[in-house]
């Protein structure tokens, strides 16, 4: 019981002071609108001679957009556990009898929380540019869904990784180390049809394709919920066990 | 002031960090009820260990240690819940207003909404911190976000409080402040302090017992007055003429040799550039050292008196100086270059 409501309480002061530096959530949306501006551009042959019907390559690419977006934040999540353990926050936290779980806890959730909200704006700037997505609201909250998980199980992932590095600059070299490789190693940018086999063979290792599958499904094509279920549960799997991590990262760096 | 009961006793505890390095050999201390008990070293001496150890932020190695009535090595969640702790960093948060940073803290110590905001308003009074309560703390000066600080640690009311350097880096008046504060929680909420600090007029200033430690030992322990008769007398501090670092190193040791042992000196200290003499009596001693050393031929520029300061009884029980070096362990060249210092 304690656990959760110390859980809620640092989760919405985490909340509070990220909302209150809004500067912050629109930068790290700048790199997502940039893509979704230009790709479309770059890839306008290709998506004609691609894409029967009204679908166009902005269509296409919406998914991997809202993923990317949410994949980023989620990724540097580890940066504040690092300022916390930096400036005696953390230890001072340690002090009280504060559930110890809580505190990493708390500021996932809080990660997933503005994730949510980046992505809810991405999606709305999409529709707005002109994009149709087949599943409608309800659709579109299933796809919110799939990036919370998947932002649950990365940023999990990542504060376990600055507990463990303990540096923001070793941090933001690991993240930079494997951001880009996952993201390029998925149906991110290209349908299946046109990568080459190796690269299909790979992306069903890589659990960011999952969440582009599942999104993609929703825009483009309505309930699959044979691709869904997969998504969900992959993504699932990866938050149970990248949580387990974090804790487990923090009661080794606390004890 | 105190009513005798110990609410901090530690048998021969010990912390060794990895590479066999002991920051903390077998310290044993008591600090009874309504005390301010003060750790007083350089840094690196095993203050912040100890006071870590106590607060259950670190495990001991060895030893044991009752804090508030608990073992914190086997209760450690029941002495939480009776303590209060400020470090050297300061652990508030930037983008949160001070209301929030304290009401956060109630919530962890499991208090209900009306208690926490009938003592935020209390505690922001004591901490002389009322008006900004709804302020982002991002717009706090040093010293106030140091009041915020210490304010985090009281909203449950703890029966200790620990505090890590209190002062270190803030400008003097914030200092005074800050004392004060530390007085007042005593006086009024009847806390007892268990405090660390480098800074002697600190130690003197605000604590009742003082423990000097150096090298993870506890070297010596008692009232500032106790501490200071310990020396005896008055100290007479000679330099010697010149600043060549050969020259003056043998003056301290021929001038060493033979003022040590005569029966009006109880005890000599030589550093690298200077000799702290401990006498009974200054007016009488003064005449004797000089006729002792000009008889041997040796020059002294300048002579000064002093009543036993804290900094001498470190340099008596430690064979180093502690202040200047803010920090780091004082090297022999360092002790040399503070040499016209001496006095405060």
């Amino acid at each position: 019981m304690n656990a959760l409501t110390d859980t809620w309480y640092i989760t919405m002061r985490d909340l509070r002071a990220r909302i209150r530096m809004p500067v912050f959530i629109f930068i790290s949306l700048f790199q997502p609108i940039v893509f979704l501006l230009l790709f479309p551009q770059i890839f306008k042959a290709v998506g004609s001679n691609m894409f029967t019907g009204d679908t166009s390559y902005l269509q296409f690419f919406t998914p991997g957009i809202l993923v990317m977006t949410g994949l980023l934040s989620a990724a540097l999540s580890g940066i504040g556990m690092i300022i916390n353990m930096d400036t005696g926050i953390l230890s001072k936290m340690l002090a009280t009898p504060v559930t110890r779980v809580s505190i990493v806890l708390g500021r996932v959730m809080a990660t997933v929380l503005v994730i949510l909200i980046q992505a809810a704006i991405i999606m709305i700037i999409t529709v707005i540019m002109g994009v149709h997505i087949q599943t409608g609201i309800g659709g579109a909250l299933l796809a919110l869904l799939l990036i919370g998980l998947l932002g649950l199980g990365i940023s999990a992932f990542s504060e376990g990784l600055a507990l463990l590095l303990k540096r923001q600059e070793t941090l933001m070299a690991v993240v930079n180390l494997f951001g880009m490789p996952l993201m390029l190693l998925s149906t991110m940018m290209m349908p299946s049809e046109l990568l080459p086999n190796w690269l299909n063979t790979v992306r069903h290792f890589n659990p960011i394709d999952y969440a582009i599958v599942g999104v993609r499904d929703l825009v483009l094509n309505g309930y699959v919920w044979h691709d869904l279920w997969r998504s969900f549960a992959v993504l699932g799997g990866m938050a149970v066990v990248t949580v387990a991590f974090a804790t487990t990262m923090f009661r080794r760096r606390t004890e | 002031m105190t009513d005798g009961q110990s609410v901090i006793k530690t048998r021969k505890l010990t912390k060794i960090y990895p590479g066999n390095m002991k920051a903390v050999d077998g310290i044993d201390v008591e600090v009874k009820s309504g005390e301010i008990f003060a750790f007083l070293g350089p840094n690196g001496a095993g203050k912040t260990t100890t006071i870590k150890m106590l607060n259950t932020l670190l495990k001991p190695t060895s030893g044991r240690a009752m804090v508030a009535g608990f073992d914190v090595a086997k209760k450690p969640g029941e002495v939480r819940k009776r303590i209060g702790y400020a470090a050297q960093d300061v652990g508030v948060d930037e983008h949160s207003t001070g209301r929030e940073n304290l009401t956060l803290y109630g919530h962890f110590y499991r208090l209900d909404n009306d208690t926490i905001k009938r003592r935020v308003k209390k505690i922001f009074e004591i901490v002389g911190l009322t008006g900004y309560e709804n302020k982002m703390v991002s717009t706090y000066s040093g010293g106030m976000r140091k009041r915020l600080d210490l304010a985090m640690g009281l909203i449950h009311r703890p029966q200790i409080l620990f505090l890590d350097e209190p002062t270190t880096g803030l400008d003097p008046q914030t200092r005074a402040h800050i004392w004060e504060y530390i007085h007042t929680l005593v006086e009024k909420l009847g806390m007892t302090i268990f405090m660390t600090t480098h800074y002697m007029d600190e130690a003197d200033h605000l604590a009742n017992r003082i423990a000097i430690i150096d090298l993870g030992k506890i070297v010596t322990m008692g009232t500032a007055d106790e501490l200071k008769r310990s020396i005896g007398g008055d100290v007479v501090t000679l330099s010697p003429v010149g600043d060549n670092a050969e020259a003056r190193k043998e003056f301290v040791k021929r001038a060493d040799a033979i003022l040590a042992g005569k029966p009006f000196v109880t005890g000599t200290k030589p550093t690298d550039g200077e000799l702290a003499v401990y006498v009974n009596n200054s007016e009488s001693a003064i005449p004797s050292i000089m006729q002792l050393l000009t008889g041997e031929g040796i020059a002294v520029k300048t002579i000064s008196i002093s009543r036993p300061s804290l900094d001498d009884v470190f340099l008596k029980y430690t064979g180093r100086t502690i202040r200047a070096q803010e920090g780091t362990r004082t090297t022999p060249t360092q002790i040399s270059n503070m040499g016209n210092r001496r006095g405060r």
